[in-house]
């Protein structure tokens, strides 16, 4: 994190594209130039943040490649991280065969009812543990 | 049913595409960052030897955004209260004290504070431009 106030944080991210996805909420009335920028710049910090983080479960496990269950890890180990992720991520010490988290615990966002055509996270992950590879790595 | 086509029509219509059976991947693409994006800053923070997994770079664009949502309603969840309808940057800043990302929310107050300054700066600048040229 740069602590220099005079270091600029501009953000990398198509403002744009961020705008869409704030206003996916339909209770989401207006939203100022400031609040957008700074959306985007904590964006990025957050990006920087799990992968830094899951970069370092990946290194504990003596790996290279940066994986889910690596990901996973790193968002358990981080509190507020946690309550909006971890019910959406696989927790790696769960065997496959053991049922889904809860889709329906309710969360502030998933309180409102999704727009038709979204996928929620927790679908992507079961769409991607239905195929997942043969675990090489028992050592975990 | 009719209420999901409801919602369908609506996202069309804020999105300009045309119902069809593409929609679903393009609404797919609308609510995530570019994985470019994404990856070029994952690749960043890594150590050079590492690699990330196409899973884990697609998974942490869905984690991303369900970042941004949560932030942006929290932030709004406070304008609501206040009986505010725009959500200005000291709502951001809020909202991610309250959820727990203090340590984002300082560095951000200063960029803001900063931001704000030269956009004062620019609107003088703009003002006496202006003030010059009629003279």
């Amino acid at each position: 994190m740069a602590e220099d106030p005079n270091v600029a944080i501009r953000p990398e991210f198509p403002t744009g594209r961020v705008k869409k996805i704030m206003k996916l909420d339909k209770d989401i009335n207006k939203v100022n130039s400031e609040a957008l920028l700074l959306v985007s710049c904590s964006t990025e910090l957050f990006l920087r943040f799990l992968a830094e983080k899951s970069a370092e479960v990946t290194k504990e496990k003596n790996r290279r490649i940066v994986k889910l269950e690596h990901m996973s890890i790193a968002v358990q180990r981080h509190r507020p991280t946690g309550n909006f992720l971890l019910d959406s991520l696989p927790l790696p010490s769960q065997p496959s065969d053991r049922p889904a988290p809860d889709h329906n615990t309710s969360r502030p966002v998933a309180e409102k009812p999704v727009p038709a055509g979204t996928r929620r996270i927790d679908e992507f992950f079961n769409k991607t543990a239905s195929k997942s590879p043969i675990q090489i790595e028992n050592d975990e | 049913m009719e209420e999901q086509a409801i919602v369908l029509l609506e996202m069309v219509d804020t999105f300009g595409a045309s119902a069809s059976n593409d929609d679903n991947c393009l609404k797919e693409q609308e609510r995530l960052l570019p994985i470019a994006n994404v990856g070029r800053i994952m690749k960043q923070i890594l150590p050079a030897n590492a690699k990330i997994s196409k899973e884990s770079k697609e998974t942490m664009q869905e984690c991303v955004s369900e970042f941004i949502s949560f932030v942006t309603c929290e932030a709004s969840e406070k304008c609501r209260k206040e009986r505010r309808k725009t959500v200005n940057g000291d709502d951001v800043c809020w909202a991610l004290e309250t959820l727990g990302f203090d340590d984002y929310a300082g560095p951000l107050r200063r960029y803001l504070h900063r931001y704000r300054e030269v956009e004062v700066d620019r609107a003088n600048q703009d003002k006496i431009r202006s003030i010059e040229r009629e003279e």
